[in-house]
C-alpha cells in the first residue's frame, strides 16, 4: 500500500511545455500531484479554480485519485468560439459554392 | 490415488503431444526478411505510409509491393538502409530530405474538438474537449497526421530550429567515403 506511485504534470503553452515527473503516495489525488510538481510557481498564470483539469485528454475532477502513470494535464481556456469558427467556416463554403458554379 | 495420477498423466501427456504436432502442423510461416525490415522503420505505428503500422509495411516491402522510399517520417536515412538491405537502387531523387518537423497549433483557431489528440501515436498533444490543445514540442515526431484532421486548419508544420539541443554532426557520405 505504501509505495508511490510515478504520475507527471503537464502544462502547456505555445511556446514553452513542461513535463514535471512527480511521486505520491497511492491514491494521491489531481490536485496533490500539482502542487507537488511545483508549476503552480513556476506558472504563476495558472488559476486552479478557473483551469480545468484531466489525464491523457480526459476532463477529470480535481479530487480524483490517480494512478501510476497517469499524465495530470492542465489545461486553459479557447481563444476561438467554436460556433464563431464554424459560422465563418459555413459562410466561407457558401461563398466559394457561389464562386464555383 | 494412482488412478487419478495415471489418468491425469495420460491426458498431460495426450493433449502435450497433441499441441506438439499441431504446432507442427499449423505453424505460421514467418519472413525472417520482415523481421529485420520492420527493424529499420521507425516503429512509431503512424500510418503516413498507407499501411496499418510498420509491421504491415515491412510486409509489404518483403513482397515488393511497396517501393522502399514508402516511410515519410524516415525520410532519405530510412530509405537507404532499406534499399541496401533489399539489394535495390531507390530513386532518392524526388526524396529530397526536408529535415525534422513539428506540428504547431494556431491558438486563435482551435476549437477543442480533440480529433488531432486522437491521431497522435505518441500523446503529444494535450487538451481535452473544449479545451485549448497545444503540441509538446519535444515529444512530437512530425508525422503530420494532426494536421491533415484539424477541421479549422489551426496546426501547421514547422521545421525544427537549430538549436544546441538539436543540432548533431551529419553523418558521413558513405559513396564518397569509401572511394
Amino acid at each position: 500500500m505504501a509505495d508511490p506511485i510515478a504520475v507527471d504534470v503537464v502544462y502547456a503553452r505555445p511556446e514553452q511545455q513542461v513535463l514535471l515527473r512527480v511521486k505520491l503516495p497511492r491514491g494521491g489525488t489531481l490536485l496533490q500531484a500539482i502542487q507537488a510538481s511545483g508549476v503552480l510557481q513556476k506558472f504563476p498564470e495558472i488559476d486552479l479554480a478557473r483551469c480545468k483539469v484531466g489525464i491523457f485528454g480526459k476532463l477529470v475532477k480535481i479530487d480524483s485519485p490517480l494512478r501510476e502513470h497517469d499524465r495530470v494535464e492542465i489545461y486553459r481556456p479557447l481563444i476561438a468560439d467554436p460556433k464563431e469558427v464554424r459560422r465563418q467556416r459555413a459562410a466561407l463554403g457558401k461563398a466559394m459554392k457561389k464562386g464555383g458554379e | 490415488m494412482l488412478v487419478a495420477v495415471g489418468s491425469l498423466t495420460v491426458m498431460g501427456v495426450a493433449l502435450g503431444g497433441l499441441l506438439g504436432i499441431a504446432a507442427r502442423l499449423l505453424a505460421v510461416e514467418e519472413n525472417p526478411l520482415e523481421e529485420e525490415l520492420k527493424a529499420m522503420l521507425p516503429g512509431s505505428n503512424c500510418g503516413q505510409c498507407g499501411y496499418v503500422g510498420c509491421a504491415l509495411a515491412a510486409a509489404a516491402l518483403a513482397k515488393g509491393e511497396a517501393p522502399v522510399t514508402v516511410c515519410p517520417p524516415g525520410g532519405r536515412a530510412v530509405a537507404e538502409t532499406l534499399a541496401k538491405k533489399l539489394g535495390v537502387t531507390a530513386d532518392l531523387s524526388a526524396h529530397e530530405d526536408k529535415g525534422p518537423e513539428y506540428a504547431f497549433i494556431e491558438e486563435d483557431l482551435c476549437i477543442g474538438c480533440t480529433r488531432c489528440i486522437k491521431e497522435c501515436t505518441v500523446d503529444a498533444i494535450v487538451g481535452a474537449t473544449k479545451q485549448m490543445h497545444v503540441v509538446i514540442n519535444e515529444a512530437c515526431h512530425g508525422c503530420a497526421k494532426c494536421f491533415k484532421v484539424c477541421p479549422t486548419d489551426a496546426i501547421k508544420m514547422c521545421k525544427v530550429p537549430l538549436t544546441l539541443s538539436t543540432w548533431h554532426w551529419a553523418k558521413p557520405e558513405v559513396g564518397q567515403t569509401l572511394h
